[in-house]
C-alpha cells in the first residue's frame, strides 16, 4: 500500500465555542477519489477547509505529503499543490476568465505569461469554455464560472483536489456539465476530496465515501457498501431522506 | 452696491503672475499630496486588516492621530514645531531647503488625507466576501500577493465614488496652507485683494480655479470608474 497525501491526526476544530471538528482521524491515498457526505453542520466543509489550512485548527495536525502543515512555514507553497473548488467559484471578478487561471501560474511558480496563458488554454479546452477565456466571471454562466474555476484550481498542477458543494449553487442542468468535468478527473488518476450531496456522483464515480455526523466521522466505506448496507444507523437515515426523499 | 468691477486688471502685471503661481502650486501640491495619501492608505488601511495585533495596532494609531487634530493644527505642528524636534543640524538642513512652507504642506497634506483614505480603503477590503481570500490562499498566493492582486484592485473599484470625493477634498484642504506661507491660489487672492482692494474680482478668479480643477477631476474620476467596471456587473454600459 502507498504512503497517504493526507493524514489527519487528533484535528478538532472551534469557531468561538462551537466545536465543529472533534477529534478526527483519517487518512486519504493518493488516486482516489472520496465524497465526504453528511447532513449540513456536520463538518463536511470546515474538514475540508483543515486540509489546506484556510482554518486555524486548534488541535491535531494534518500532514500533507509527507509535510506537517501546522508548523508550515511554507504553507502558502503547499497550497499550491492543493486545488480547491468553492460552493460560489470564487472566481476574482475584476479579472478576465483566463486570468483568473494565470494569475497564481504566474506569481506563485513563476511561469512566464506565455506559457501560463498556453497552459491555461488548453485547460479551458478540457472543460469545454475556451471560447469565453478573455470574458469576465460575471458574464458567464453558473456551471462555466465552476468550470473556469476548476480550470483555474488545476493550473497549478495540484496533487489533490478539494471541492466543496461544487454544485450546490447551481441549477439542474449546469451540474451535470460541472460532474462531467469532475467524473473526467477522477477516470484521470486524480486524488480528490469531495463534499456533495450528489449521490449518484458518490455512488458511480467516488471510490470511497465518508460520512459525517456532528463534527465526527461515522462512517468509512466504499461507495458499493455504503449504499447498499451502511453500517450506522444514522448514515441510514441520511441515506433514505438524500437518496428516497422521504 | 456702488462697485465698478475691473476684470482686465487680473490680466495686468504682476498679478497675473500671481495667478499662474498660485494655481500651478495648489495642482501641484494637491496632486503630489494625493499620490502620497493614495499610497500611504492603502498601506494604512490594508494593515488594519491584519492579523498581527501590532500591526493593526499601528494601522489604528496612525488613523486616530491624523484624523482627530484638525488640519490646520497639524499644519501648525509641521512648521512650528516638528523642526524644532529635529537634531540641531538636521534642523539647520530643513531649514535651509527651498521652499519649506510647500514640503512642510506637502507632508501635512498627505498625511491626513491618508487616514481618511485608509478608512475608506478598509470598508472597501471589509466589504469583499471571504471566500475571495479563500480562493487566493488556496492558490498558494500570499498575503501580500492577495492583497496586491485581488483585494485592492476590488476594494479600490468598490470605493472609486468614495474615493473621488477625498480627491476634491485634498484641492479645496490645500487652500488651509496659506497660513504657512505656500503660494497657493487662495493665498495668490489675498495677495491681489490688499493690493487692489477687488475682493470680488480675485475671489471669484479663486473661486473658479478651484471649481475649474475639481471639475476635471471629476471627469477624469468619472472616465476611470467606467475604464475600471467590471464587465457583467451593474452599471457597466
Amino acid at each position: 500500500m502507498s504512503l497517504p497525501l493526507v493524514e489527519i491526526k487528533n484535528l478538532s476544530l472551534k469557531y468561538g465555542n462551537y466545536k465543529a471538528l472533534k477529534n478526527i482521524n483519517i487518512s486519504f491515498f493518493p488516486g482516489k477519489c472520496v465524497v465526504i457526505c453528511g447532513p449540513s453542520g456536520s463538518g463536511k466543509s470546515s474538514l475540508l477547509r483543515c486540509v489546506n489550512k484556510l482554518e486555524e485548527f486548534d488541535n491535531g495536525d494534518v500532514i500533507f505529503d509527507g509535510q506537517s502543515l501546522k508548523s508550515a512555514k511554507n504553507i502558502s507553497q503547499i497550497r499550491s499543490n492543493i486545488g480547491m473548488v468553492f460552493q460560489h467559484f470564487e472566481l476574482y471578478p475584476h479579472l478576465s476568465v483566463l486570468n483568473n487561471i494565470t494569475l497564481a501560474p504566474i506569481q506563485v511558480k513563476g511561469l512566464s505569461k506565455k506559457d501560463a496563458n498556453f497552459n491555461a488554454m488548453k485547460l479551458l479546452e478540457r472543460v469545454g469554455i475556451d471560447d469565453q477565456a478573455n470574458k469576465y466571471p460575471a458574464e458567464l454562466s453558473g456551471g462555466q464560472q465552476q468550470r473556469a474555476a476548476i480550470s483555474r484550481a488545476l493550473a497549478l498542477e495540484p496533487k489533490l483536489m478539494l471541492f466543496d458543494e461544487p454544485t450546490s449553487a447551481l441549477d439542474p442542468e449546469m451540474i451535470s456539465e460541472v460532474l462531467k468535468v469532475m467524473r473526467d478527473l477522477a477516470d484521470n488518476g486524480m486524488s480528490m476530496l469531495v463534499v456533495t450531496h450528489e449521490m449518484g456522483f458518490a455512488k458511480d464515480v467516488a471510490d470511497e465515501v465518508v460520512f459525517m455526523d456532528e463534527g465526527k466521522i461515522i462512517e468509512r466505506s466504499s461507495s458499493k457498501s455504503f449504499f447498499e448496507n451502511p453500517k450506522s444507523e444514522r448514515a441510514k437515515e441520511f441515506i433514505n431522506k438524500v437518496l428516497l426523499k422521504i | 452696491m456702488n462697485y465698478e468691477f475691473n476684470w482686465s486688471m487680473l490680466l495686468e502685471e504682476p498679478y497675473i503672475d500671481w495667478i499662474k503661481e498660485g494655481l500651478l502650486n495648489t495642482v501641484q501640491l494637491s496632486l503630489m499630496a494625493w499620490f502620497i495619501a493614495l499610497t500611504i492608505g492603502i498601506l494604512i488601511g490594508s494593515i488594519r486588516m491584519m492579523k498581527s495585533p501590532v500591526l493593526r495596532f499601528i494601522g489604528t494609531f496612525y488613523v486616530e492621530i491624523f484624523r482627530n487634530i484638525p488640519l490646520l493644527v497639524q499644519l501648525f505642528i509641521w512648521f512650528f514645531v516638528f523642526p524644532l524636534l529635529l537634531p540641531d543640524d538636521l534642523m539647520r538642513a530643513w531649514n535651509s531647503l527651498d521652499g519649506v512652507p510647500f514640503l512642510t504642506a506637502l507632508i501635512g497634506l498627505s498625511l491626513f488625507t491618508a487616514a481618511r483614505v485608509a478608512e475608506q480603503i478598509r470598508s472597501g477590503i471589509t466589504s469583499i466576501p471571504k471566500g475571495q481570500f479563500n480562493a487566493a490562499f488556496s492558490t498558494g498566493l500570499n498575503t501580500f500577493q492577495t492583497y496586491r492582486f485581488i483585494v485592492i484592485p476590488y476594494a479600490f473599484r468598490i470605493m472609486i465614488p468614495a474615493i473621488s470625493s477625498e480627491f476634491l477634498t485634498i484641492f479645496k484642504n490645500s487652500a488651509l496652507t496659506l497660513t504657512i506661507g505656500v503660494a497657493e491660489i487662495t493665498a495668490a487672492a489675498t495677495y491681489i485683494e490688499s493690493d487692489t482692494f477687488r475682493g470680488i474680482e480675485a475671489y471669484s478668479v479663486a473661486s473658479l480655479s478651484y471649481m475649474f480643477t475639481t471639475a476635471s477631476v471629476v471627469i477624469f474620476m468619472t472616465w476611470l470608474e467606467n475604464f475600471l467596471r467590471i464587465p457583467g456587473l451593474i452599471g457597466k454600459k
